[in-house]
This record gives structure tokens, C-alpha cells and sequence, in this order.
């Protein structure tokens, strides 16, 4: 009988701790609400998110993200515009064409790719790339939200052919036999037939980078030239939300203005990226148990 | 017939071109790191504190590299266990489905949170809210909220592996849940769960952005204290290179902290695949 106390006991303490956790989690939004909440009644939220200039410190302050909100967008839409081509042309490669051992090895390596921290590229970016980069441009300081969005494609192009991959490996080899069956080439077979099928989890795995993306930090500093004028153009410098973020809070009076805007920037970003990622895992989940 | 055969041929070229540009891409950043950065690699360097008229300039950064093992270590313990409870709540204790598939959904779309926000939070909670300053305290519970989500993951997929007979076994034989769990399942699981807290450890290890704003500064002792800041290997990299501090220097920092990254990645996977877990009985 007293084991059955102890399984009751069990039972409690883990629910309890995962509820404690869930709510730890969740007070990540309360507080990044609750701090930036001034600001959004004394300055009315249109002013802050259409307002492009940034001069926390000045009386009256002007809190206007929208600079940053659109370097944010430049830097993480460029990068999937590099990463999603080339990753699903990489997955196709590795899972229909390339020999198996090629496959292991390239995929072994993407995974350690994964694995190397964001400030690694951000710093072989600034580097390498930005170097290179001015030469053939024939720039004196090449730091430019271009530069930030090819770093940010390697940096998520795994997660794409990781999610391809694996989308295109679930489907049975019926398929492939049947179409070559029918006389049709092995790269008719993956336009027209595989790719439609896995084009779900291809979605889902798009939207995770594209998260990714937009969030990565450290990246994004180092190479995106941080001036706060708005961005026309991809090849303009830029300050993302995330860069703002970490590079002024530190400095930034608790409770005055920048402060609270700076909060303001970290709930955009907090919705941009929530929404998405909420998103996948809602259709995921629906998707797994109808 | 001639056209589609050329289109045919181009896909086909663009597949392996974008596979090829990717493994290029690859051999080039490790061999880039492993060029550059092994010039510098010294015991010296590993062994003793940055020197120099701007620090870093000279010696070494052994204050950065026991900055960062502290954080790991405080970090994954404080998470280790709330973490194997919540995956545990999950796969064997929920009762009511609907509850646990919003505990499930909010830790998995937290996954993909961008850790600036957290650093954020770790800011405005323990920072400032809690009054603990910027100080190794801070920075690894900031840590430890970053890995939860993903550790709650791989634990529960650990939890889930584990063949479900088991469980059905030892249920029909009148024995309780936490009896299964701790003589059944949690042996079986073991190497799979040090294997999650270990690909923790090694996310850990790289996140600059939330330590950037809780716990590092350019230059600290070796950590002693909780309350005190700390340096750690992925912020001294940004210094080292955004205050034009010193390239060489840069580049071996970078070397050692993929080095430990990868170490980490590599014992978590060597430990899935080689140790089986535990058998608990066969049927």
C-alpha cells in the first residue's frame, strides 16, 4: 500500500513542477508586456510601430521601431530567399540523387552545422564575408543587411533540408516506382509528384527558420551595420529589433522611456516569432491526432 | 522532347550544385576555424588571464573558459530536473489529455524563442526584479530557462522510446506507475536522457545573447561567487572581435568553443548509439 502513496506522490510532484514551469514560462510574456506597457498608452502603439526615428534620450523621447522592425523583416526575408531555394534543392539532392554514403556524410555535417553557436558566424561573417564582400562591391565598410541575410541563410539552411529531408524520406517508394513504372525520369517523379506531396512539412519547416531567422541576435549585430536610418533597400545598413535589444538594454535607465521602448521592441518580436512557432506546432499537433 | 530533356538536365544539375555548395560551405567554416584558429592555440593561452593595453590583447582566456563551464554547469542543473518532471508529467502522469496538450504545445512552440527575449526577461526578472545584478546567478538560471523547453523535448522523446510493453507488463502485473518508472523506464532511458541534458549543454554553451545582457563583462576573475559577473568564451569572442581587440586571438577563441560544442554533440550521439540502455526484463 505505501508504494501507492509514493506513485500518488510522484504524480503530484511532477505535475506540480510542470505547471510551476508552464506558468515560468508563460511569465516571460507578463513581464515583457507588463515593462513595456507605459510606453504603449503614453505614446499610443500606432506612433511607435509607424514611427521611424529612435532618439530614446531626448525630451520629449521619440520611440519609433518601425526602423528596426523593418531591418528585421530585410534581414530574415533575404535569408530565406537564399535558404529556401538552395535548402530544398539540397534536400532533393540528398534524398533522391545523391549516392547514400554522399547523403550520410553531407547530412552528419549539417547537423554539426546546427551546432555551431550564432556568434562563430557572426564573427566569420564580419571577417570573411564583409571583406570579401566589399572588394567586389568596392565599398570602404561592406556591413549591410545583405551580408546579415547570407550569413542567416547558412545559418538556417540546415533546419530546411533537415525538414524537407525528412518529409521527402516519409514517402512510401511506391510512389517513386510507380512513376518510373510509367516511363517518367527520376526528376519529373520529384517535381511533380514528391514535392506536392511533402509540400506540408516543406511549410512547416520554413516558418521554424524563418523564427530562427528573425530572432537570431548575435549574427545580425555583427554584420548588419547597426545605424538607425530606415532601410530602403536590402543592400542599406540596418539595426534589427534583436540587435537594438541587445545592444541598448544594458545601458538603458530602468523604468525611463528607452527602457520601456526597448521592452516595446522585445513584445514585437516576442509576437513575430510566437505567432509563428505557435502556429506550426498547432497544425503539427492537429495534424498528428485528428 | 529535345527541351524537356535540357530542362531535365538542369534541374538535375541544380540539385547537385545545391548540394555540393552546401558541404563546400561546410568544409570551409570548420576548416577555416581549424586553419586560423590552431596558430594561436597555446597552453598558455588556455591556461592563463587576458593581458595586454586593451585586454585581450595578450595571454590567454583560461577566466572565459571557467566563466562558461560554470554557467553550463549551473545552468543544466537547475533545469535538469524540473525538466525530466514535466517530461514525465507527460508521457506517464497526465490524466486529463486536453491539459497536457496545452502544457505540450506552449513548451514546444517556446522552443523556437529567440534568446535575446529570454535574455530580456533574465534581465528585467533576475536582473532587476530579483536584484541579483548581472552576475553568474543570473546569466545560468537565464540559461536554464532557455533550455528547458528543449530538454522537456528530447526527454520526452527519450521517455517515449522506450518500448511501450514495458509498461503494459509491468501494469498488468499490478505494479504501480512509479515502480515501472523507476525500475523500467528510467533505466532504459538513462543513456538517451544524459545524451538530451549533454545537446543542452553544448546549447548553452553557444547562446551569447541572453549572458551578453545578464552575466558577462570584458573582464572578471575565474567565478567564485554567485553574485558576481563573470566572462564567458562566446561574449570574449564578440569583444575580442567588435572592439578590434585582437583577430588571432578571435579565431582561437572561436576554435575552442566549437571544439567544446562539438565534444559535446559527439558524447551525446556516442551515447545514444553505444550504450543500449539498461535491459529491464525481456518478454
Amino acid at each position: 500500500m505505501t508504494i501507492d502513496y509514493i506513485d500518488k506522490a510522484a504524480q503530484w510532484f511532477c505535475t506540480i513542477i510542470a505547471v510551476l514551469m508552464v506558468c515560468l514560462l508563460l511569465s516571460l510574456f507578463v513581464f515583457i508586456a507588463k515593462e513595456s506597457l507605459p510606453i504603449w498608452l503614453t505614446e499610443g502603439v500606432i506612433t511607435i510601430i509607424a514611427g521611424s526615428s529612435w532618439a530614446p534620450l531626448t525630451t520629449p523621447p521619440r520611440i519609433g521601431i518601425l526602423t528596426m522592425f523593418l531591418s528585421t523583416l530585410w534581414a530574415s526575408c533575404g535569408a530565406m530567399a537564399i535558404a529556401v531555394p538552395l535548402g530544398i534543392c539540397c534536400a532533393v539532392f540528398l534524398s533522391e540523387f545523391a549516392p547514400l554514403w554522399a547523403s550520410f556524410a553531407i547530412r552528419t555535417t549539417l547537423r554539426v552545422l546546427t551546432g555551431i553557436p550564432s556568434v562563430v558566424y557572426g564573427f566569420l561573417g564580419a571577417s570573411v564575408v564583409i571583406p570579401w564582400y566589399e572588394k567586389i562591391v568596392g565599398l570602404s565598410s561592406g556591413e549591410s543587411l545583405f551580408c546579415a541575410s547570407l550569413v542567416l541563410s547558412i545559418m538556417v539552411v540546415p533546419y530546411i533540408v533537415a525538414g524537407t529531408y525528412t518529409a521527402l524520406q516519409a514517402i512510401p517508394d511506391e510512389y517513386r516506382e510507380t512513376g518510373y513504372s510509367l516511363g517518367v525520369s527520376p526528376v519529373h517523379v520529384t517535381c511533380r509528384i514528391l514535392l506536392p506531396i511533402a509540400r506540408r512539412n516543406m511549410v512547416s519547416s520554413i516558418s521554424l527558420a524563418f523564427g530562427r531567422a528573425a530572432g537570431e541576435t548575435m549574427a545580425v549585430l555583427m554584420l548588419a551595420g547597426n545605424t538607425l536610418t530606415l532601410p530602403f533597400s536590402w543592400f542599406s545598413k540596418g539595426e534589427p529589433l534583436s540587435a537594438l535589444i541587445a545592444l541598448e538594454i544594458g545601458s538603458a535607465d530602468v523604468g525611463s522611456p528607452h527602457y520601456q521602448g526597448i521592452f516595446a521592441a522585445g513584445l514585437l518580436l516576442l509576437l513575430l516569432t510566437s505567432v509563428i512557432s505557435f502556429a506550426i506546432n498547432y497544425t503539427n499537433i492537429r495534424g498528428r491526432q485528428p | 522532347m529535345k527541351t524537356r530533356h535540357y530542362q531535365e538536365s538542369l534541374w538535375y544539375f541544380t540539385f547537385c550544385a545545391s548540394g555540393i555548395l552546401l558541404a563546400g560551405v561546410l568544409i570551409a567554416i570548420l576548416g577555416l576555424l581549424l586553419f586560423r584558429g590552431s596558430n594561436e592555440l597555446t597552453w598558455e593561452f588556455l591556461t592563463t588571464g587576458p593581458k595586454g593595453l586593451f585586454l585581450g590583447m595578450e595571454g590567454g582566456i583560461y577566466p572565459a573558459i571557467m566563466g562558461t563551464i560554470a554557467l553550463l554547469v549551473i545552468a543544466t542543473s537547475a533545469a535538469t530536473l524540473p525538466a525530466l518532471a514535466t517530461a514525465v508529467y507527460l508521457t506517464e502522469y497526465s490524466t486529463s489529455s486536453r491539459f497536457s496538450w496545452v502544457i505540450d504545445i506552449i513548451i514546444r512552440s517556446m522552443v523556437g524563442l529567440p534568446s535575446i527575449l529570454i535574455g530580456l526577461f533574465g534581465y528585467a526578472f533576475f536582473v532587476l526584479y530579483l536584484d541579483f545584478g548581472i552576475s553568474l546567478i543570473s546569466g545560468a538560471l537565464t540559461l536554464a530557462i532557455m533550455v528547458f523547453p528543449t530538454l522537456v523535448i528530447l526527454m520526452r522523446d527519450a521517455l517515449c522510446s522506450v518500448n511501450a510493453d514495458y509498461r503494459l507488463a509491468g501494469l498488468l502485473l499490478g505494479v504501480s506507475r512509479w515502480y515501472i518508472l523507476r525500475r523500467v523506464v528510467l533505466p532504459q532511458a538513462a543513456p538517451s536522457l544524459f545524451g538530451a541534458v549533454l545537446l543542452a549543454m553544448g546549447h548553452a554553451a553557444g547562446a551569447t545573447a541572453p549572458i551578453m545582457v545578464t552575466a558577462a563583462v570584458i573582464a572578471a576573475r575565474a567565478p567564485s561567487r554567485l553574485l558576481e559577473p563573470v566572462m564567458a568564451l562566446p561574449y570574449h569572442l564578440y569583444i575580442l572581435f567588435s572592439q578590434y581587440v585582437s583577430l588571432e586571438k578571435a579565431y582561437a577563441t572561436a576554435l575552442i568553443l566549437v571544439v567544446l560544442l562539438l565534444t559535446f554533440n559527439v558524447l551525446s550521439v556516442a551515447l545514444r548509439l553505444l550504450l543500449p540502455g539498461k535491459e529491464g526484463f525481456k518478454l
